[in-house]
C-alpha cells in the first residue's frame, strides 16, 4: 500500500503482480510466463533506462546526417540539384505554402527533436536527477509515443515524388542518402519510446513514501 | 449459445477477481465490468485503463473486412496520375515502395512497404481472422499467436501518415503538372478510416478476455 496525495494505492511492484505487456492479463511475477498468452512477464521493462538512452543517443547521432545529407536529388534538363529537409522546407515557405511548410517543419524537425529531448528528460526524471510531476511526465510520454509515427511523413513525400516525377530527360527525382538516415532517426526514436517504462517515474516519485520496497527499485540513491 | 456470444457484452474469463494494472503508474485495480460505452480510468494517474466498446466484435469484423476489400482496390488502382507535358506517370502504393527500392534506397523502400502494406494487412487480416470466428464463440486456430503479432505490429501501421505525405507531395506537384485523382486515392482515404475504426472498435483487454473465454477459460 502506497500513499499518494492522501490516496491509498496498491502497486504491482509491491504485490508482485505483473500486467502482461502483450495481453494485459494480471498474473504473479513468480509465474514467469503469462498464463494466457505465454509471453514473458516482467514488472518493469528490462534495462529500460539504459536501452532508451542508447537508442536516443543513436537517434541523436543519426539526426546530423539526416539533416545534412540530401533527402532527394532533382535532375532537371541535365542539371542536378540536391535538397536537404531544410532546403525543401525553405522552398515551400518561399513559395508561400505556409501550411505545408509548417507541417513539414513540425513533422520532420520539431517532433524528432522534441522526442529526443523528451526521452532524455523522462530518463533523467526516472533516475531522480530531476524533480518532476509524474502525472505531467506520464502525459509527455503518452504524447511522445503518439506523435512518433508522424515524422515519417517526409519519407513518404520522397516516396511519392520519386515515383511520380519520372519524366525522362525532362525531370526526374531520386532519393538521397539523407532519406535513409532520417528514416533511421524516426525508427530509433520509436524504439526508444517503446523501451522506456513510465512506471519508473512513479517508482521514483513514490520511493520516499514506500518504507519497505519489496523488489529492487530501479533507481538507487538512498 | 453461439449467437448469444456475439452480442454478449465483454464476457469475463472464469475465476477472478480480475485485475487491471495501469501501464503508466503500475497501480493495481480490480477490474469490475463497466457498462458499454464507458471507460475506466486509473485512480492514481488518470490514464485510461480500458473501454467497453458497444457492439465491439461486429464493428471490428465489419471495419476490418471493409479495410481488406479496400486494400484490393488500393493496391491495384492508381492513386493519382500526373500529366506533365504529354508524359504520364501514376502512383500506386506498391509502385512507391518499388521506386525507392529501384532507385538506390532499398532499405527505405522496404520500410515504406512494411509500414503501408504489410502492417495494415497483418492488422486487418488478423482482426477478421480472429474476431470473425469469435462472433460465433469459436477460437480460430492460432488466434492467440495472430493477436500477439497484431499488437506487436500496431505502432508501425502508418497509412494515415502516408496519406498526409501524398497530400503534401501533391500540393508540391500540382504547381508543375496536371493531376488526376484515381479510385485508389479515395479507396485509400476510406481504408484509413476503416483501419482507425477497426483498431478503436475493441479494447485490447476485451479481445484477450474473449479469446480466453472462447478457449474455455
Amino acid at each position: 500500500m502506497s500513499q499518494f496525495n492522501g490516496k491509498e494505492v496498491v502497486r504491482g511492484l509491491e504485490t508482485g503482480l505483473a500486467g502482461c505487456h502483450v495481453c494485459e492479463k494480471v498474473a504473479p511475477i513468480s509465474a514467469v510466463n503469462c498464463p494466457r498468452c505465454g509471453s514473458h512477464l516482467h514488472l518493469r521493462k528490462r534495462d529500460s533506462i539504459a536501452r532508451t538512452m542508447a537508442l536516443v543517443a543513436a537517434a541523436a547521432v543519426m539526426y546530423v546526417p539526416a539533416n545534412l545529407l540530401p533527402i532527394l536529388t532533382t535532375r532537371e534538363l541535365g542539371i542536378s540539384t540536391e535538397s536537404t529537409i531544410v532546403a525543401g522546407l525553405v522552398q515551400f515557405w518561399n513559395a508561400g505554402s505556409y501550411p505545408i511548410a509548417i507541417v513539414i517543419f513540425t513533422a520532420s524537425i520539431l517532433i524528432p527533436l522534441l522526442k529526443i529531448v523528451a526521452l532524455l528528460w523522462l530518463c533523467a526524471a526516472a533516475k531522480g536527477i530531476l524533480s518532476h510531476s509524474a502525472k505531467l511526465l506520464g502525459r509527455v510520454y503518452w504524447v511522445t509515443e503518439l506523435l512518433g509515427r508522424w515524422s515519417m511523413v517526409d519519407i513518404f513525400v520522397v516516396a511519392v515524388l520519386v515515383t511520380m516525377v519520372q519524366l525522362g530527360n525532362y525531370m526526374s527525382i531520386t532519393p538521397g542518402p539523407g532519406a535513409l538516415a532520417f528514416a533511421g532517426v524516426v525508427m530509433l526514436t520509436m524504439f526508444a519510446a517503446m523501451s522506456f517504462d513510465p512506471k519508473l517515474l512513479w517508482d521514483q516519485l513514490l520511493s520516499e513514501e514506500i518504507e519497505t520496497p519489496t523488489s529492487q527499485p530501479p533507481s538507487k540513491s538512498e | 449459445m453461439r449467437t448469444r456470444l456475439s452480442i454478449l457484452t465483454w464476457p469475463k474469463p472464469k475465476g477472478g477477481p480480475h485485475h487491471a494494472i495501469c501501464h503508466y503508474c503500475d497501480t493495481v485495480h480490480v477490474a469490475e465490468p463497466i457498462p458499454e460505452g464507458s471507460r475506466a480510468n486509473c485512480i492514481l494517474c488518470g490514464a485510461t485503463l480500458f473501454q467497453n466498446r458497444p457492439a465491439s466484435l461486429a464493428r471490428v469484423t465489419s471495419f476490418s473486412l471493409t479495410a481488406l476489400l479496400l486494400m484490393l482496390v488500393v493496391h491495384t488502382a492508381p492513386f493519382v496520375s500526373m500529366d506533365a507535358g504529354g508524359m504520364w506517370t501514376e502512383l500506386t502504393l506498391p509502385g512507391a515502395a518499388k521506386a525507392l527500392i529501384d532507385d538506390g534506397t532499398p532499405l527505405v523502400g522496404f520500410g515504406v512497404a512494411l509500414f503501408t502494406i504489410v502492417t495494415p494487412l497483418i492488422l486487418a487480416g488478423g482482426l477478421v481472422y480472429v474476431c470473425g470466428p469469435l462472433m460465433l464463440g469459436r477460437l480460430a486456430p492460432g488466434a492467440m499467436f495472430v493477436t500477439r503479432w497484431m499488437s506487436r505490429s500496431e505502432p508501425w501501421n502508418m497509412i494515415e501518415v502516408f496519406l498526409l505525405g501524398v497530400l503534401v507531395s501533391l500540393l508540391k506537384l500540382g504547381k508543375v503538372a496536371e493531376l488526376h485523382f484515381g479510385i485508389g486515392f479515395w479507396a485509400f482515404a476510406g481504408l484509413m478510416f476503416c483501419m482507425a475504426g477497426a483498431v478503436a472498435a475493441i479494447d485490447k483487454r476485451e479481445l484477450w478476455d474473449r479469446l480466453e473465454v472462447a478457449r474455455g477459460g
